[in-house]
């Protein structure tokens, strides 16, 4: 009976964790963001000031100043064309890759989900710098490609954008496997058999059969792939060149380097609403929208 | 009627190291509702799976109406499947899982004309706008086997066709089956672990035990006329009696009695098998023993069930099943436990099991 009471509690659990590691944070972003700047530390005018009586002390410049300047939003634009480009190659590498996993056999399986893990365990950072040492002029890559006789001289393959992209995909890849996995682990076999024996060869019958019934694990692997990469900072600044700015970059550049906290707060806060908005929009009529066809 | 409709050619396949079919040979006629029975590992689903294309079988061959059908894709093979889970595409409603297999070279118009004679075959027409899981299994496995009878197929295969049903269901469902089959003329080919289910179903079935077709054969044929002691044992209630020649008639040292058979036997020790029902049952004060083909015994276990009452019988050391029927006039039908009786039964009944 004692129990009981304490399920009770335990049910807001996840709501606890999401008020104060989110919405608390988002807040305090939110009242820096329409702070007035200055010079000092923190760098920031209190929202209210106290000499005779209350005067509340707010602006709305700095997001006039993010979204009036080209600079900002097309950084903006270029991450959000950085992601859907790399959501889209670690669908297309992943997505085999976990029907692959989830269908072979259990002593296979665990040894291909191990492998999937196992960069998890080394340093982020280490692993994007391996990469710097692959990719640069005098770098493995290009020792091979020369010794093959494939080039005559070094290639140019760090400091641009599609290093940029292999690099988030390779980082980000055990991200789309994982929940794609995870749904397909629980595909029904008989249902493909079925497909063929109804006639349809192996590219029908994944269209028409496998493709339609991924589609939440798909959602799920794309929205945890493409959400931080919206944000990645680091991997565009170690393999990318200055030719393309990117939203992560910017933000901390403003921050930074800088110190400007109410605008990079701004920019933090215009760049929440604008990606998890359309998210959960789609996540409630995606959801009803499954509900009432029983997936 | 073409009696080599489907062949099955020394089909052999193994797992690794594990041999699930050895050397299977079967002849199914056009038409024919066949039945593969076994328990579990008998190989019988791996064969019907290398009739469907989903395995490939080591050796061997399967020929179908005189195509080589062997190395096919399942996609390519004139024949359907009917899952045990029915594997319905859970994404589609009932309309689209039944026009699945004809989406692909039909109009629209024949597509609904198809799809609306087949649901009217199966009265399921008011379900076709239903989702899979708000059907009942019945009606799940009436979907599944409309959505491979659109196809036309010349055969299907049936993988336990009414496991997945309750009792009542299953027994209504085994009538409409043989009827539709019978209908349709199409050979249909299936699998199951259910004694009863393959006796109501099959017009001819095969007994399969370790990989191997022990027997192939009618249900009567095979019920009465058993050629090994697994098939006596596998199919219906058996009294297996050990027999040695003695002197100028046959002994069993287990009943301590006499038989006398209607036919010459090779061996001078044998299995004979002794169908419960085929067993007359008699109270011991008005009559006395045969000499042979009967013995005294005594009640020790007794099920009323219904229609016919089951005995066990102790005589020696051995206990016999005695299937009693429970006519008015058989005033024999109310034996007690512990009462002691007369058993008999004519020569004809014991039938030789030759291993």
């Amino acid at each position: 009976m004692k129990n009981k009471s304490f399920e009770k509690y335990f049910v807001f659990t996840p709501y606890f964790w999401l008020v104060l590691f989110f919405l608390i944070p988002l807040a305090i972003i939110f009242k820096i963001s329409i702070s007035v700047s200055e010079w000092g530390m923190p760098p920031y005018q209190d929202i209210f000031l106290f000499d005779n009586g209350i005067k509340i002390n707010t602006t709305f410049e700095n997001y006039i100043y993010i979204f009036s300047d080209y600079y900002y939003i097309g950084s903006f634009v270029n991450s959000l064309i950085l992601a859907l480009i790399s959501t889209f190659f670690c669908l297309f590498i992943g997505f085999p890759l976990a029907f692959y996993i989830a269908t072979s056999n259990i002593r296979l399986r665990n040894i291909l989900l191990v492998l999937v893990v196992i960069p998890f365990w080394s340093s982020f950072l280490l692993r994007v710098y391996a990469w710097k040492i692959i990719l640069q002029n005098n770098g493995i890559l290009n020792v091979i490609l020369l010794n093959l006789g494939i080039t005559s001289e070094p290639l140019q393959l760090l400091y641009n954008q599609y290093a940029v992209i292999m690099g988030i995909v390779y980082t980000y890849l055990p991200l789309m496997i994982l929940p794609l996995y995870g749904y397909l682990n629980k595909f029904d076999l008989n249902l493909i058999e079925a497909s063929k024996d109804l006639g349809l060869n192996r590219f029908k019958t994944f269209f028409k059969v496998i493709l339609p019934l991924s589609v939440p694990g798909i959602i799920a692997g794309s929205l945890l792939v493409f959400i931080p990469v919206v944000g990645e900072f680091i991997i565009p600044e170690m393999l990318g060149g200055s030719d393309r700015l990117y939203y992560g970059k910017i933000l901390w550049e403003e921050f930074f380097v800088n110190r400007n906290w109410p605008g990079a707060s701004a920019l933090a806060f215009s760049g929440i609403i604008i990606l998890v908005l359309p998210i959960v929009i789609f996540q409630i009529l995606y959801s009803r929208w499954s509900q009432k066809n029983e997936i | 009627m073409d009696k080599n409709f489907l062949i099955i050619e020394n089909i052999s396949k193994s797992f690794g190291e594990n041999k699930v079919l050895e050397n299977i040979n079967l002849n199914i006629s056009k038409s024919e509702f066949f039945g593969l029975l076994g328990s579990s590992g008998s190989g019988k689903t791996t064969l019907l799976r290398i009739l469907g294309g989903f395995e490939k079988p080591d050796t061997g061959r399967v020929i179908l109406d005189g195509v080589d059908i062997t190395n096919l894709e399942p996609f390519d093979r004139p024949l359907n499947y009917m899952f045990q889970s029915y594997a319905l595409f859970p994404h589609l409603n009932v309309f689209n899982n039944l026009a699945f297999g004809i989406k692909e070279h039909y109009t629209q118009k024949e597509i609904e004309i198809n799809v609306k004679n087949i649901a009217e075959l199966l009265s399921i027409e008011k379900l076709l706008n239903r989702r899979i899981k708000q059907l009942s299994g019945g009606e799940q496995q009436r979907v599944a086997l409309g959505r491979c009878l659109i196809k036309k197929p010349k055969l299907l295969l049936l993988d336990e066709p009414l496991a997945a049903l309750d009792k009542k269901l299953r027994s209504k469902t085994q009538l409409e089956l043989t009827t539709l089959q019978k209908k349709l003329k199409i050979t249909f080919v299936f699998v199951t672990h259910d004694q009863e289910e393959a006796m109501s179903l099959s017009d001819r079935m095969a007994i399969m035990k370790n990989g191997l077709i022990l027997e192939c054969s009618s249900p009567e044929e095979i019920y009465e006329n058993p050629k090994s002691l697994y098939t006596a044992n596998f199919i219906g209630i058996a009294n297996i009696i050990e027999i040695y020649k003695k002197d100028a008639n046959f002994y069993s040292d287990d009943l301590g009695i006499n038989f006398k058979l209607n036919k010459e036997l090779k061996n001078t020790k044998t299995n004979i098998l002794l169908r419960p029902e085929k067993i007359k049952i008699q109270s011991i004060n008005n009559l006395k023993k045969s000499s042979f083909n009967s013995f005294y015994g005594e009640i020790i276990e007794k099920s009323y069930l219904g229609s016919f009452t089951r005995y066990e019988i102790k005589v020696n050391n051995k206990i016999i099943s005695v299937l009693d029927q429970n006519f008015n006039s058989n005033s024999n039908y109310n034996f007690p436990k512990g009462e002691k009786v007369i058993c008999s039964w004519e020569s004809e009944s014991i039938k030789i099991l030759e291993d």
